[in-house]
């Protein structure tokens, strides 16, 4: 740029650079809050939670720091690596059940036109319910003594009642089945938005090709669903993952410890020991399972055809 | 005439004097009380259980005597009343009364929380009433002369509810009160879908198993640490007795998951013969009996082992503080005291079922009449030989009864060794 007395010439380059200044002043002006918010309401809570895991924190009460006195008693804990099997067990078990009936009802409601939207009310009816009133609904109905109503199909069919939720052995499939009743209909809206993605023309074409249903659906569906479905695992795993609620409500962890997960471990340890600092230890080690668990998923997910990676 | 224009201070001083003066007036006659005085408890001021019921009249007479008071009930879950109190009082945000069990009392006082009732009840409350209360509660409110709370509805807490019509099946009026005679009778009150015994085995706030120790009286828990021994030979004899319950089938090996209102409601519907149950809870119990008449409804003690008296355990049971930070006090503790008057320990009796605070009110004949057949029996197992209470200083009561209530699992639900079981739970807890 020249002196005065002259008329100014503005360097490109410079004035680039400045209208990017003032693009991302104005982008860090507008998002700043919201990120302000979020900092406050979940970073910073992380920390505090990291911080006190250090600590003897009992009945609310700060007893001092222990370094990592929490963790090696959590990781030295057999009862703790029982927890860990259980939750992995109950994540797998209802993401085996939850996808698929996911991936169907959204094929059944972009297949059924108007009856695909009474499809979709009646599979998004559990997901809009609160989790204990769900876990109290389920209670009522698993119920084996007279008034139950699961105990009263089973007398009317002339089976003895069974108490799903009291059985060691089938304690824990039952509250997967209520934890896939709930919230599948997530993974449906989810995967109904995915398939509406994928063109109908590739159909036609491997209609003409004389590709029947199921190579159209592994080759044509499923490729091109894979972001979907990445989504879709990821945050079922979370979900399942960390699900506490139902377990309160139905089974209290037991019986014998049978529903006992990290998460369920998590909530005792803190809220029933009042053992604060070590309840978030137990946080933060399910934080960690659960960042692995992500990072696996992107792995293997995110490079299959049509993946995000 | 001339007319006079008052000055603009005189027309202030007026209107302030208008305002002010049926308040002042008012507060006059209140003794000064005035002010909110808000409670956390289980209860609902606008519920309709009898203790309720009860609680709302007090606070209408209270308020009806102190009218510039304004009592403010805030219920909370029962569980989590005291841990819910510790942390409001570090925030500043305590209520100025509580309601908390015994058991937590010596942990909610070590937070600080609590406020010298010695040093707020009036002195009449001091003079007539403590000594009119019962001392084996009232005692146990008191930390090395600070007295954190009182006593409120004694009772034998854990009791065992049992339908007559049902005992009379087998010719009995009553359970028996020896352990060698009531488990074969509960085998025998298995019928079809009714069990003859139901135990809360997953309630956080109970431990059936350290019940059935109570019959070896109150030598159970060590004089010093508080502790009872989980693998000596009382709870080996507890963990056989649930055996055999199991054994006859008077237990469920599947009631697994049972909490306290679990069992309350399969007692409603008929499902036990017998049950572990709350004992302020038995007005609540013939409220909702369902599938047998109310009137059949009783209560006994817990039998013992050997020739000891049947066991009752006073424990866990209400009391009531003062917070550390209440603003008003002196209104919360003219309420706290209307709790005790005679008036309201009679009410306390007539309406909830409940044994009175009040020793001296069972004079009244009231307590003599049919409608009291069952604070009798109440009040006479408070004055048992078998009665006994929890150490003040009960150690770990945050995991005790959870521990334990694994162990009654296992016991009920497996068939591994009760030894393994037992050392099991004492790792646990790591006594």
């Amino acid at each position: 740029m020249t002196a005065s007395g002259q008329q100014m010439t503005v360097d490109p380059a410079q004035s680039l650079r400045s209208a990017a200044r003032r693009t991302r002043a104005v982008g860090t002006a507008l998002v700043g809050p919201a990120l302000v918010f979020v900092l406050a309401i979940n970073v910073m809570p992380a920390f505090y939670g990291f911080y006190l895991s250090l600590r003897r924190v009992f009945f609310f009460g700060d007893e001092g720091f222990v370094g990592l006195q929490n963790y090696t008693a959590l990781l030295s804990d057999p009862l703790a690596w029982e927890a860990i099997g259980r939750s992995l067990v109950f994540s797998f078990g209802a993401l085996a059940v939850a996808v698929p009936l996911a991936l169907l009802s959204a094929m059944g409601i972009r297949r059924l036109g108007r009856w695909g939207m009474v499809l979709l009310t009646v599979v998004l009816v559990p997901w809009a319910m609160s989790p204990i009133v769900v876990a109290l609904l389920w209670k009522w109905i698993l119920v084996p003594s007279p008034g139950g109503l699961m105990g009263s199909l089973f007398s009317a069919l002339g089976y003895p009642p069974r108490d799903l939720l009291t059985d060691p052995v089938l304690a824990m499939p039952t509250l997967i089945a209520i934890a896939v009743w709930r919230n599948f209909a997530f993974a449906t809206i989810i995967l109904a938005g995915g398939l509406g993605q994928i063109p109908n023309d590739l159909y036609r074409a491997a209609s003409v090709d004389g590709l029947h249903a199921w190579e159209s659906f592994r080759r044509i569906t499923l490729p091109l669903l894979m972001p979907s479905l990445l989504i879709v695992v990821s945050m079922l795993t979370i979900s399942y993952f960390n699900e506490v609620q139902v377990i309160i409500g139905l089974t209290a962890g037991g019986p014998i410890r049978s529903t006992t997960t990290l998460a369920y471990q998590l909530y005792h340890t803190g809220f029933v020991e009042l053992d604060q600092g070590r309840g978030n230890a137990i946080a933060i080690v399910m934080f960690l399972i659960n960042m692995l668990l992500i990072a696996i998923y992107i792995r293997i997910l995110g490079r299959q055809p049509g993946g995000a990676t | 005439m001339r007319l006079i224009h008052p000055s603009r201070r005189a027309v202030l001083q007026m209107g302030a004097a208008a305002l002010f003066a049926p308040a002042i007036a008012r507060s006059a006659s209140a003794q000064g009380l005035s002010g909110t005085v808000r409670i956390w408890t289980f209860l609902s001021a606008e519920g309709t259980s009898p203790r309720e019921v009860v609680l709302r009249e007090l606070i209408q007479g209270f308020t009806a005597a102190n009218p510039g008071v304004q009592v403010l009930v805030e219920p909370q879950p029962f569980q989590e009343l005291e841990t819910k109190f510790v942390a409001a009082s570090a925030q500043g945000r305590a209520p100025d009364l509580i309601w908390m069990r015994d058991t937590f009392l010596s942990l909610v006082h070590a937070r600080g929380a609590l406020a010298n009732l010695d040093d707020e009840l009036s002195d009449s409350f001091r003079a007539e009433v403590l000594p009119d209360l019962y001392q084996v509660f009232a005692n146990k409110s008191v930390f090395d002369g600070f007295r954190t709370s009182l006593p409120l509805w004694p009772s034998p807490a854990q009791v065992i509810f049992y339908r007559k019509d049902v005992l009379g099946e087998v010719g009995l009026d009553a359970p028996p009160g020896n352990w060698d005679a009531f488990v074969p009778v509960a085998g025998q009150l298995t019928k079809g879908d009714r069990l003859g015994f139901g135990l809360p085995s997953n309630d956080n706030s109970v431990s059936s198993f350290v019940n059935i120790m109570t019959g070896f009286g109150p030598g159970i828990f060590d004089a010093a640490t508080g502790r009872f021994d989980v693998t000596g030979p009382e709870a080996v004899a507890a963990a056989e007795v649930v055996r055999q319950l199991v054994a006859n089938g008077a237990l469920s090996r599947t009631l697994l998951n049972a909490m306290g209102d679990d069992i309350q409601d399969q007692f409603a519907a008929g499902r036990f013969a017998m049950a572990q149950a709350f004992a302020p809870r038995f007005q609540q119990y013939r409220n909702i009996a369902a599938a047998y008449d109310p009137a059949q409804l009783s209560v006994a003690p817990w039998p013992a082992f050997g020739d000891r008296p049947p066991a009752a355990l006073l424990g866990p049971y209400w009391t009531v503080g003062l917070s550390a930070r209440s603003e008003n006090r002196a209104a919360a503790v003219a309420f706290l005291e209307t709790l005790y008057t005679p008036a309201a320990s009679l009410q306390w009796s007539r309406v909830a079922g409940l044994v009175p605070d009040r020793r001296s009110v069972q004079s009244d004949a009231f307590y003599a009449s049919p409608q009291a057949e069952v604070i009798r029996i109440f009040a006479g197992l408070l004055d048992s030989p078998g009665a006994l209470t929890f150490p003040q200083n009960l150690p770990d009561i945050t995991r005790v009864f959870p521990v334990m209530n694994i162990a009654l699992q296992e016991l009920i639900g497996t068939d591994e060794a009760i030894g393994a079981i037992l050392g099991r739970a004492r790792a646990s807890l790591g006594w």
